[in-house]
């Protein structure tokens, strides 16, 4: 079995829990509804200072919620030491990194779709104009974030104080995706200039490409012993 | 990359400055059941760990047949079949699509036909449409001891499987293991159940500070 045909299988795994127990979904989705929404009530501004705010509340929220699906994905994987049964399986290492990041993608992409129309009604964001830069954008942040909580999620399946070890470990891997989505959203409801937002965008996507690499490398000897 | 035996010569294992293995040479056979005894911390689970190619020797060799683990591991992995006191099966699936899954990611071809035969062949009724976290310890067993098998593993290692067992499911247990020894597969069995241990071993290896300290393979007395 190739490493894609086997990471779709472990996805397809994790897609047909999730859509029996709704558990990642509802549990990170209510989470991230709730920053937004206390957000909202803490920063009772005037529209053009809530347009201001919108892209930090948004991914904040997404941060927050990701850590949270992260650490739901692999805490799967801890019962009944299911973890151990996929390393004991034929297929390549690479490929439970990859299952398991389409898996966490998936999870948090809804989320985010419920949670960027509530980020735009409640600071009066005009989405209609900034969705065609701002989906891209979203995309290749949460690509980001989730193959880098993938590869260090794993390493948390065995730990005790897994979820402190890696909000630890995560965050200030994870900062350079979070600061360039912050900002290339703000450039996008702010109405920036196209090429600094392709700038933020093409910084995004080579995070994205290093943290794929050294997840496709580094999954197997991470998760060795 | 099928094998009749599987040698180890001189395995040690560190974890940091812990020694857990310290230079383990082991033979094992196609249909013999050799049982690895020893005290806790004695190294057991450190071979076993080894023997599935979960984790891999500081030092010494690994030969399954003529191929050594460490240039095909994920071919080798395809003929080894794991069961341990944890069942490895996700409790939100039901038994039989934990089974497919496993079946699938092994590549096992005709994987309904092999699920239909391993449904019968351990009695897996009707619960096994229900979700595995609703199963009792015996159910869950059962499950468990087809997921090992699915792939028909020429290398089984029996991980402490007895462990929270009635009797009729140790019963059930011994009956798969006989079958699969007469199939020709190479049996490992770790346990601390002197009752299981008597009635399948053919060779008793004990471990003691990560050393064996009877010859391996001694032959057990009927």
């Amino acid at each position: 079995m190739n490493v894609i045909e086997a990471a779709l299988l472990i996805a397809g795994k994790d897609l047909r829990i999730e859509a029996r127990t709704r558990e990642v979904t509802v549990s990170t989705g209510l989470f991230a509804v709730l920053v937004v929404i206390l957000t909202s009530l803490a920063f009772y501004v005037d529209d053009a200072t809530a347009r201001l705010i919108a892209p930090g509340v948004l991914w904040i929220a997404i941060a927050f919620s990701g850590v949270l699906a992260i650490g739901r994905a692999w805490a799967r994987e801890r019962e009944h030491d299911a973890m151990r049964g996929l390393l004991l399986a034929p297929a390549p290492r690479a490929s439970i990194f990859l299952g398991k990041s389409i898996g966490t993608l998936a999870f948090l992409g809804v989320v985010e779709a419920a949670l960027v129309p509530l980020v735009a009604m409640l600071f009066h964001v005009d989405l209609g104009p900034a969705l065609p830069l701002l989906v891209p954008v979203l995309g290749l942040g949460t690509l980001g974030f989730v193959l880098t909580g993938t590869l260090f999620g794993a390493m948390t399946v065995q730990t005790r104080s897994r979820d402190l070890m890696l909000s630890v470990v995560l965050f200030p891997l994870v900062s350079p995706a979070l600061l360039a989505g912050v900002v290339a959203t703000r450039e996008i409801l702010g109405g920036g200039p196209l090429d600094e937002i392709l700038a933020w965008m093409r910084i995004l996507g080579a995070f994205d490409l290093v943290v794929g690499a050294c997840g496709w490398f580094l999954f197997g000897p991470l998760v060795r012993d | 990359m099928d094998f009749e035996r599987v040698e180890a010569r001189g395995l040690v294992k560190m974890y940091g400055p812990t020694r857990a293995l310290s230079g383990v040479d082991l033979d094992l056979e196609s249909g013999r059941v050799t049982v690895v005894e020893g005290p806790n911390g004695s190294g057991k689970s450190t071979l076993m760990a080894l023997l599935s190619l979960l984790s891999r020797p500081t030092r010494g060799t690994l030969r399954f047949g003529p191929h050594d683990a460490e240039s095909h591991p994920e071919a080798l992995r395809r003929h080894i079949g794991v069961l341990s006191h944890a069942s490895m099966l996700y409790p939100d699936l039901t038994g039989i699509e934990g089974l497919r899954f496993t079946a699938r990611l092994h590549g096992v071809p005709a994987a309904d036909a092999t699920l239909a035969q391993l449904r019968a062949r351990f009695d897996i009724g009707a619960f096994g449409d229900r979700p595995t976290r609703t199963y009792s310890r015996g159910q869950l067993q059962r499950v468990a001891i087809a997921r090992a098998l699915v792939h028909r593993p020429r290398l089984l290692l029996l991980d402490e499987p007895s462990t929270g067992l009635d009797a009729a499911s140790v019963d059930r247990l011994v009956a798969a293991v006989r079958e699969e020894k007469a199939r020709g597969a190479i049996v490992a069995l770790v346990t601390h159940d002197a009752a299981l241990s008597s009635c399948l071993a053919d060779a008793t290896v004990t471990l003691a500070r990560g050393r064996v300290v009877t010859p391996s393979g001694t032959e057990v007395r009927a």
